[in-house]
């Protein structure tokens, strides 16, 4: 058995050894409660427009009260009522903020400081369709019908967003989704460079080689890191489309099982690229402490590949957006993006993953070849020319 | 049965194998001596293929060495390397099912030699908490977890107190009595010779003696008698081909030639010092070495 059991029993080693850390799970656990109470929590505590106290002293038309309270839910908003017997007790009322608003004798609105616009519209709105009924059954016209014909109709409010079809909403959960997706990728790559690096500074790669084939070992690293990556997203993409369910009030379009699964998707493909070329560059350090130098670079275009995800909100239908949605080296977080945006077409799918595909299978080739002259080479670390000095085709 | 054919390997411009060619017997115990530098963790670390050799091979049973054959081999590395955070039981075991062996198998071979070497009540403890000669005992039964048929130990004894030298060589000799083929390097020539049949002994990449020990012993053209006395050391000036090793008050060795008149040299002696007694034998292995390496 060498070869690919090997490289499985690596896996399940990485699976076991990792899984079984207490940081990480903990990690793990805080990352789940953190997405389902981002998605819950906002929707607790939204219980619309906070309501409204106004207050009435002296002269007061009858039906006001009714009035008010009709055109509060015109827009949403509860009017609570309060009644004041002098002038003096209301004012109190107002300045210790028990009411928003005193209206005296129905002429005069009396504010803590300035007026509030939304308010003094409606009381306003509501004093004049009272005055209207009034002088309505004054000329003998049928109050209640002047009064239908003037009720407010229902006005509601769209937020438009960037893209059509898409609201804030949906923004916000696709930033939040490759924010995810770049901490996990960075995340499990930097456990691959670790891994490699520790393996080598303690010499265990000189047991381990003398069993098996370099690959094998590097590919069982890999694949191991890779699932118990794969896990958390998945984990954490189930809790998301859960709350997502839960909470019916909230219309997430960005929070659809289809793109929750394109996210996952985007997740292995970027993961094997990145991981590829973080082992074969953990391989050139000799000591824990030379890794971030060694895998520097990657860890910078990585970074970069997010500035320009994020870069692409606000103009997902250009074509540079389209471009860096294909670009293997920022695709795996800008396609996800323009998958939540709505914005990606299949062939935009087909062609990010044919080239990201492509060039993973290049990268496993090249970083086979370097891991594999680098891993047993000990003394200064190697840099990136040295190893690809020794990258001649068909040794080992 | 182990051979290197004629087996070279440069680094640069230094060549650290030049064209070795020895073999190592299955059911005894090799010995793999020389000094510093000499090319023995290059040899045997080209057994496993962690050093690609530049010319000839390494062969096993009389073919080149593949991965499935490899992965049955017990090797301990002369820079002792497992992962430090790992428990000591789980490393074990995932180390022998790489080699090949089920996990039922791999797990009863790992807690024998856990018990018999001492160590069944660390099982559970991290590599890194461990003692380094007990650290040193985990790795050796990495290399022995899977019963190999080639065992091939880069100083085992390095490191190790007294008693765990001579608990070693026991289990070394038990080993080899088992039919296995095992190769070790030291530095310890004196246990060398007390336990191995067989030894090399490499020089600046070049194998200089090979071979059964008694046969290379027996073989050297120099014999060495040991002579002790009562008094101040002799004058030893006068005697012919005779060349004087060591001195020390009341005993000194001296080299002689493989055909030297023993006769006329204890009367030789005589006449210089008050003789307590005279001891002709061949060279010891320490001192093959010597004469060896100092050609
Ligand atoms: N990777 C390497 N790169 C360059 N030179 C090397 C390398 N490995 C070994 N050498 C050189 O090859 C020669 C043989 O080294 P080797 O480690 O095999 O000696 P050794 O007999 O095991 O010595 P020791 O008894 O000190 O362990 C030395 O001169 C060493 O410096
Ligand atoms: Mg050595």
């Amino acid at each position: 058995m060498t070869g690919p059991g090997q490289a499985w029993l690596v896996a399940v080693r990485e699976l076991r050894e990792r899984g079984r850390s207490r940081v990480f799970l903990f990690s793990v656990l805080l990352m789940l409660v953190g997405t389902a109470g981002a998605i819950v929590l906002p929707a607790l505590l939204d219980t619309g427009p906070a309501p409204r106290d106004v207050g009435l002293t002296g002269a007061a038309p009858a039906g006001l009260v009714p009035a008010l309270r009709a055109q509060g839910e015109a827009v949403g908003t509860t009017i609570r009522v309060h009644r004041y017997d002098t002038p003096a007790d209301g004012e109190a009322a107002v300045r210790d903020g028990d009411a928003d608003v005193l209206v005296v004798d129905a002429r005069e609105l009396e504010w803590p400081k300035r007026a509030d616009e939304q308010l003094q519209a409606l009381v306003t709105g509501a004093i004049q369709l009272v005055t209207v009924r009034e002088r309505a059954a004054e000329a003998g016209i049928d109050p209640d019908r002047i009064l239908t014909v003037l009720a407010p109709p229902p006005v509601s409010n769209v937020e438009l967003g960037q893209a059509a079809g898409r609201s804030p909403g949906d923004e916000n959960a696709a930033f939040v989704m490759t924010l995810v997706l770049f901490g996990a990728i960075s995340t499990f790559g930097a456990m691959v460079l670790s891994g490699v690096v520790e393996e080598k500074s303690s010499r265990t790669v000189e047991v381990l080689l003398a069993r098996m084939p370099a690959r094998s070992l590097l590919a069982g690293k890999i694949v191991g890191i890779g699932l118990l990556g794969l896990a958390q997203v998945v984990a954490l993409g189930l809790v998301a489309l859960a709350a997502g369910a839960l909470v019916d009030s909230v219309d997430i379009p960005a929070v659809r099982p289809a793109v929750v699964a394109w996210a996952v998707v985007w997740f292995v493909l970027g993961y094997a690229l990145y991981a590829t070329v973080y082992g074969a560059l953990g391989a050139l350090a000799t000591r824990t402490e030379d890794a971030s130098s060694v895998a520097g670079p990657v860890t910078i275009v990585l970074v970069l590949g997010f500035m320009a995800a994020f870069a692409t909100f606000g103009s997902i239908d250009t074509t540079w957006a389209r471009l860096v949605s294909w670009i293997p080296v920022t695709a795996p977080l800008a396609m996800p993006f323009r998958v939540a945006m709505g914005a990606a077409t299949w062939w935009d799918l087909a062609i990010a993953v044919v080239l990201t595909l492509a060039s993973i299978a290049g990268l496993v080739v090249l970083g086979g070849r370097i891991y594999t002259r680098a891993i047993l080479h000990t003394g200064a670390s190697l840099t990136l020319r040295d190893a690809w000095r020794e990258v001649r085709p068909g040794s080992r | 049965m182990l051979e290197f054919d004629s087996a070279t390997k440069r680094f640069g411009p230094l060549t650290a194998l030049d064209a070795c060619t020895f073999t190592a017997r299955p059911g005894r115990l090799t010995g793999f001596v020389g000094p510093n530098g000499a090319g023995k963790t290059t040899a045997m670390r080209a057994v496993f293929g962690l050093v690609e050799l530049d010319s000839g091979s390494v062969l096993w049973k009389g073919a080149p060495i593949g991965p499935e054959v490899r992965a049955r081999f017990g090797y301990m590395p002369e820079e002792r390397g497992l992962y430090p955070r790992m428990r000591v039981r789980d490393q074990l075991v995932h180390l022998g099912r790489l080699c090949g062996g089920t996990t039922a198998t791999v797990v009863r071979s790992v807690d024998g030699w856990l018990d018999r070497l001492g160590l069944a009540d660390r099982a559970q403890d991290r590599l890194d908490t461990l003692s380094h000669g007990n650290q040193q005992r985990v790795q050796l039964i990495a290399a022995l977890v899977d019963a190999p048929d080639l065992l091939v130990l880069d100083e085992p004894l390095a490191g190790l107190d007294p008693l765990a030298i001579a608990a070693m060589s026991d289990l070394l000799e038990e080993l080899a009595a088992g039919g296995a083929t095992v190769l070790f390097s030291s530095h310890q020539l004196d246990l060398v010779e007390d336990i191995c049949e067989d030894v090399v002994i490499i020089h600046a990449g070049r194998v200089v003696r090979a071979g059964d020990l008694a046969d290379l012993r027996a073989r050297a053209t120099q014999r060495f008698v040991r002579v002790r006395y009562l008094g101040a050391a002799p004058d030893w000036s006068g005697l012919r081909s005779v060349e004087v090793t060591e001195e020390t008050d009341g005993e000194a060795l001296l080299r002689v030639d493989q055909d030297v008149d023993l006769g006329a040299l204890i009367d030789a002696v005589r006449r210089r010092a008050d003789l307590v007694s005279f001891v002709y034998q061949p060279p010891t292995l320490s001192e093959l070495f010597r004469s060896a390496v100092a050609a």
